[in-house]
């Protein structure tokens, strides 16, 4: 009787720190909220009405979709819509597990390792197991209030639809509830599995790392594939592939079967199935629960294996090394530019946080690379009423369109490095500051570290695309010097706003540069490129049109545009030298 | 110690963010051959003060010059004869130590043979041999202390700045610290620290500077504070004497 009341006791104690802990959590967000900026506070409510529209939108989607599962048009690629219809829990199921599994990851590495306040917390008088619960829920809420929003309109538009039992509605949260305590609990282990093996810093890194590249890839794929193609027998086989998740072995489909069978009235199977999938996700939750706890309290999760031999660098002493040291050993650059310069390559190149930033472009470069090549670049044909000028300069205009490639996705690279350069440094700016080293010195460092990889860009996007079009010689060459030109002032440009929104205080790498002068050097970067493009362009065209020799409308556009170009790239510079010694005083 | 060889000198040096006076009018002067401590509660105005000193931050009004070169207006001399380590070692995290070192040598546009040796030389002295080629962020405090002081002496300053030296090292290491900056002094340099560890204090630094709100309240020897503390034996209580110790009074009644 003592044991149980006892356990009566813990169990409140349990459930009313994990209520304390996750107020404490609410209490931190509200004052956050409190001493934010107007700005930001606008950005909350901005969110929330979205979040709204998009909860309104789900219902509406929903509405539409109940319709098109009785329509004819589905049958023809689903076949028989009942079958897929009972597909549809548990699709949703497998979606929220998997989908709670890997976000709530990045999530619980963050509570459990990087938010250092887990010492904190386990020696204050509260039980290790609500610490742990809190730290899980905390780490559940926010996705899965996404997962909600889409998912339960769907299973309830469903349940609408199908005229199932009234059980069948608490059930769906209930199950949802369960499925997404379970991934938590997976996760959990997960992230100590792996902390056990790689500094946690370094998990985080590679990890932001590998969701950027996940997310641009999944949202720029819809640009290469050819949707108006899709063949009726695709689209089978696709709806095919979604239904093999409902195979009698899968957990996800017990649950999926079970609610549907509690929604037909069949209540022996219905029951049986959600009661297995409840045991089983519950099971799973406590059994990572306590092995964590086990893991975290015994110092076991804190003890990295280092089964990974670390490579040790081979010291070479500096006095040999060739590279950018040739440069200032000749006197080209001076030494403490060359240092910067280095010193920016080797942690644009080694942190991986910012990685996923600077491949962006990479990746936007290659696919519209592939949309422009897919193209032709070449002008049509028409029906012989042009005249030939008129043909030959749009030919050439679409030549040049590769220059158009290039410098964007240069731009994309070099507004993300250059807006950076600067607060990029963080708090670590005060060695710089304290060196003795002149603006000038500083800015050029900080010019040619923005510079030199947005051309080696440019040029490589300019030299693949004009051997595969198999451009003329003297049209490559005028794009290169074009693209030259273009980037140091879009160089320039950005350098300029870099300093001026200079913030070394983020902790956060997404955080480097504000909004509003990312908004607007983008904006006067378009116009600028927009303004000396045509400064290049329009002289050749214009001899074309008047059937001049053309290397000297090329001379024209070059002298004119490159002026431009030379002078954006200078004058914005000079005009934020006096600010460089004042950075970071605030 | 000379007294003619003034290598820090401040003249009514004042610094306001908005209207809070961080350093009211301080003036004083540190010789070469010399350790001088800087002392004073926390948000006395120790870490401004210092910062303006290296040319971290713009005084609001008076001057700073380093070895006779006014840090506003000849920044960059003043720069390249003065040695600084931070309260917090924030070192870029994915250089390693011996980069890190390598990268200082280079602002300081040091002879490439010199940065080489040197580096070899200061990696062996902190005991940082075996971590130099792993990178900074999986070092320790300590290590990341050491390597910032490391980086300070470098460019072999004859001023060097420290701000709270000691703090996240080991006996042995800040045995160390204490011995280097003796060796500095008695070569000639002029070292100025801030520390709220007063012991150290006490036994370390030939003059005592404290500031209080902003101010500096007393400055000189240990005989000199003495007199000017009211007679009080050791540093502690001559600190406690000068800068107020109500709060005790408030911990006994708390604890009590």
């Amino acid at each position: 009787m003592a044991i149980l009341q006892q356990r009566r006791i813990s169990g409140i104690s349990l459930w009313r720190s994990i209520i304390k802990l996750l107020r404490l959590r609410l209490v931190i967000f509200i004052g956050g909220f409190r001493r934010s900026k107007l700005s930001r506070k606008l950005g909350w409510i901005i969110l929330g009405i979205i979040i709204l529209g998009v909860l309104a939108l789900v219902f509406i989607g929903s509405w539409f979709l109940l319709r098109f599962i009785s329509s004819p048009e589905l049958a023809q690629y689903v076949g028989k819509p009942s079958a897929f219809l009972a597909t549809v829990p548990v699709i949703v199921f497998t979606a929220t597990f998997i989908g709670i599994l890997l976000t709530s990851f990045g999530l619980l590495l963050q509570a459990l390792y990087l938010a250092g306040d887990m010492d904190f917390l386990l020696s204050a008088p509260v039980p290790i197991r609500a610490v742990f619960i809190s730290k899980m829920l905390q780490a559940i809420l926010p996705n899965f209030g996404l997962i909600l929003l889409f998912g339960l309109p769907l299973l309830y538009g469903l349940g609408a639809s199908e005229g199932y039992n009234i059980l069948y509605f608490p059930l769906v949260i209930l199950l949802l509830s369960a499925m997404a305590l379970a991934a938590a609990g997976l996760s959990s282990l997960l992230v100590m599995l792996i902390v056990r093996v790689f500094p946690a810093r370094r998990v985080a890194e590679v990890l932001g790392l590998f969701v950027g590249l996940v997310s641009i890839l999944c949202s720029q794929s819809g640009q290469i594939a050819n949707w108006t193609d899709v063949s009726q027998q695709q689209a089978s086989q696709a709806f095919q592939l979604v239904s093999q998740v409902n195979s009698s072995w899968s957990p996800f489909a017990w649950g999926g079967r079970g609610l549907v069978g509690i929604g037909q009235g069949h209540w022996l199977i219905g029951s049986g199935l959600i009661i297995a999938t409840l045991v089983l996700a519950i099971g799973i939750f406590f059994f990572s629960l306590q092995t964590a706890e086990r893991w975290y309290f015994t110092g076991w999760a804190g003890l990295q294996t280092d089964t990974v031999k670390k490579k040790k660098r081979h010291h070479v002493p500096e006095t040999s090394k060739g590279g950018l040291r040739y440069l200032s050993s000749y006197r080209f650059i001076p030494a403490s530019t060359v240092a910067i310069i280095q010193k920016d390559f080797i942690m644009m190149r080694r942190d991986l946080r910012n990685m996923s930033q600077l491949i962006t472009p990479l990746i936007f470069g290659v696919i519209y690379a592939v949309l422009f090549i897919r193209g032709g670049g070449q002008a049509p044909e028409g029906r012989g009423q042009a005249p030939a000028w008129m043909l030959e300069a749009f030919n050439n205009l679409m030549v040049y369109g590769n220059v158009g490639i290039s410098l964007f996705v240069s731009w994309t690279f070099l507004s993300r490095v250059a807006l950076t350069v600067f607060s990029q440094e963080g708090r670590n700016y005060w060695m710089i500051k304290s060196a003795p080293m002149s603006s000038g010195r500083i800015l050029t460092a900080k010019f040619i570290v923005s510079y030199l990889p947005a051309l080696s860009l440019g040029w490589g996007f300019i030299l693949v695309i004009s051997f595969l079009q198999h451009a003329p010689l003297s049209i490559f060459v005028y794009s290169l010097l074009v693209v030259t030109f273009c980037i140091a002032g879009l160089t320039g440009l950005n350098l300029f706003f870099g300093v001026n929104g200079a913030n070394f205080e983020w902790q956060d790498p997404r955080r480097m540069a504000q909004g509003g002068i990312g908004c607007l050097s983008s904006l006067l970067s378009i116009i600028f490129l927009v303004f000396s493009l045509g400064l290049f362009f329009i002289p050749p065209f214009l001899f074309s049109f008047f059937l001049l020799p053309g290397f000297i409308g090329d001379i024209i556009g070059l002298i004119i545009g490159g002026s431009l170009c030379l002078a954006v790239a200078i004058i914005p510079l000079r005009q934020v030298r006096d600010k460089i010694p004042r950075l970071d005083e605030n | 110690m000379t007294e003619n060889n003034v290598l820090i000198e401040t003249e009514k040096l004042s610094k306001n963010f908005g209207d809070k006076v961080a350093v009211n009018q301080v003036s004083f002067q540190v010789f070469g051959g010399e350790i001088f401590g800087f002392l004073g509660p926390n948000g006395a105005g120790k870490t401004t003060t210092i910062k303006m000193i290296v040319g971290l931050l713009q005084p609001t009004s008076g001057s700073v010059k380093v070895s006779g070169f006014d840090v506003q207006s000849q920044p960059l001399l003043a720069k390249a004869v003065n040695g600084y380590v931070p309260d917090t070692p924030n070192l870029y995290p994915k250089l390693t130590g011996r980069e890190l070192l390598r990268f200082v040598g280079d602002l300081y546009e040091m002879d490439r043979r010199q940065v080489d040796r040197r580096i070899e030389e200061l990696l062996k002295l902190f005991d940082l041999i075996d971590a130099s080629d792993d990178t900074i962020d999986s070092y320790s405090h300590g290590m990341k202390q050491k390597t910032a002081i490391a980086a300070a002496l470098m460019h072999d300053p004859s001023v060097l700045v420290l701000d709270e030296p000691t703090v996240g090292l080991d006996p042995k290491s800040a045995r160390l610290i204490k011995d280097i900056l003796r060796q500095m002094a008695d070569r000639g340099a002029a070292i100025f620290l801030s520390t709220h560890i007063l012991e150290i204090a006490e036994r370390m630094c030939d003059r005592i500077g404290i500031i209080n709100q902003g101010k500096v309240i007393a400055i000189g020897n240990m005989d000199e504070l003495r007199s000017q503390g009211g007679g009080g034996g050791s540093l502690e209580d001559i600190f406690l004497e000068l800068t107020g110790g109500a709060e005790y009074a408030e911990i006994a009644e708390v604890l009590g």
